[in-house]
């Protein structure tokens, strides 16, 4: 985790959250939600680190999307999206697709997030760069037989 | 009668919000009850449907409005000129952003919208027609460490009389007049660490005009700890503060203000704010004829302490402008 600014009023990952997703039959994966550590929302296009790790395990990022307003993005997709907000209080949800699901009982999520915040530049050298945002968040969840 | 109207940006109950204790009408009805006749929205933080504002939502707005009696005044806009990866946005991009702003703030019946400095000056004169086609003045939010007197400040006035337009002013934040240290900073320093005396020695670097680099070295060779680097920041950057605050200056530039952000960060039991010397900053608004909103702005949500702060900040002004 690198320099930022952090301003955390809720955690990160929502407590009660994790889920499996079910398709065709059977499980495929499993979902929960995160909220954003800031005092205002953000473009998605602010987005600058999306990494998740699951039980120490890092998951593929090919394999997450993030769930909002309906939609679904991949997360590889996220720093594409300069007119899809979220909002302070709005919960997105992270789903994960797998073989199988995960075991019931509890499990470690790591997130590792990141983004710019986009009015506030730094001067860095001749470039200016924006203020990095930490909203990494960590905790374990259990998921209900 | 005053002609200072006292307000409250809702930004005060940023944490209440945030953590759902109060929801967009608890807000609206507590700015209501500690006696704030007109509130700030920053759209990024309350808009449900940001950047545009819904109908529903501004519907809510007003129902409030007939609820609690006091409606928006002015929306703060944010310029996310970061927005796009590895580019900054154009000062044509700024322009269309600010103007869907601009709609917003008309939408839900604000007489004011605050912008940030990044629209640049020649961004902000291009906001002029889209003000007055709204009906929305359009302030430049001068934070410190900017001053009345700084070179961006300057810039800005010289756009507005280009302009030739009365949509377009400033909006100063009084926490440009700072004298003392931010005491929540200095607070959380000692806290994490940092030994009072050589936050003192921070102090005095900036209080005898060393430039921060100079200030680094001289607290390196202290031995100071991190924490006291991390207040070096502040003390330079978004808490600076002056022997002689720009008063001067804010006298003549009275004649462009919108409205004002009354910052506050820490009142002492004697409900005085113990940075910011808000009598010297009252008494150059009156002398020169300040008509408006001065909005009661908060920071140092971690405290936990929003609602006592604002309640007695709103009761200090209402004092203040009585004088």
């Amino acid at each position: 985790m690198g320099f930022g600014m952090r301003i955390n009023f809720v955690d990160v990952i929502c407590d009660d959250s994790l889920r499996t997703v079910h398709a065709n039959g059977k499980p495929v994966g499993y979902a929960f939600d995160i909220r954003l550590s800031y005092y205002r929302g953000l473009f998605l296009s602010c987005v600058d680190q999306f990494a998740l790790t699951v039980d120490g395990q890092a998951v593929n990022s090919q394999d997450i999307t993030f769930g909002i307003h309906g939609k679904s993005i991949p997360v590889n997709f996220l720093s594409h999206c300069a007119s899809e907000f979220w909002g302070l209080t709005e919960p997105a949800s992270i789903e994960v697709t797998t073989a199988q699901g995960l075991e019931p009982g509890a499990h470690e999520i790591d997130l590792t997030l990141m983004l710019r915040i986009p009015y506030m530049p730094i001067p860095v050298g001749d470039n200016l760069v924006y203020m990095p945002l930490d909203s990494c968040g960590r905790k374990t969840l259990t998921l209900e037989a | 009668m005053s002609k200072i109207e006292l307000g409250a940006s809702l930004f005060c109950f940023t944490a209440e919000y945030a953590r759902g204790i109060l929801d967009f009408e608890g807000c609206v009805r507590t700015a209501a009850a500690f006696g704030a006749t007109g509130y700030e929205i920053v759209g990024a933080q309350m808009v449900p449907s940001y950047p545009a504002v819904s109908d529903e939502f501004a519907a809510e707005v007003a129902a409030c409005k007939d609820k609690y009696g006091i409606g928006p005044v002015s929306y703060g806009a944010n310029m996310d000129r970061g927005l796009v990866k590895n580019h900054h946005l154009c000062v044509d991009e700024m322009v269309e952003r600010s103007i869907i702003d601009i709609k917003s703030a008309a939408k839900l019946g604000c007489s004011f919208m605050r912008q940030q400095f990044l629209i640049s000056p020649e961004g902000f004169k291009r906001l002029a027609p889209y003000a007055e086609r709204y009906g929305v003045k359009v302030g430049i939010e001068m934070h410190n460490p900017d001053t009345p007197s700084s070179e961006r400040i300057q810039a800005f006035i010289q756009a507005i009389e280009e302009s030739g337009s009365s949509y377009l002013g400033l909006i100063p934040d009084f926490g440009s007049f700072a004298t003392r240290p931010n005491k929540p900073h200095w607070d959380t320093a000692l806290a994490n660490g940092a030994s009072e005396a050589h936050l003192r020695l921070a102090a005095d670097c900036r209080y005898e005009g060393q430039t921060f680099a100079q200030a680094t070295e001289t607290l390196k060779q202290a031995g100071a700890a991190d924490a006291v680097f991390v207040a070096l920041q502040g003390m330079y950057g978004y808490v600076t503060f002056y022997k002689e605050p720009d008063l001067e200056g804010l006298k003549n530039i009275v004649p462009y203000c919108l409205y004002c952000h009354g910052k506050f960060h820490y009142l002492d039991e004697n409900n005085k704010e113990v940075s910011i010397p808000y009598p010297d900053i009252l008494k150059v608004l009156k002398a020169a004829d300040f008509k408006g909103y001065i909005m009661s702005e908060f920071e140092g949500h971690d405290s936990g302490q929003a609602l006592d702060m604002t309640q007695r900040h709103i009761q200090m002004m209402h004092l203040m402008v009585q004088d």
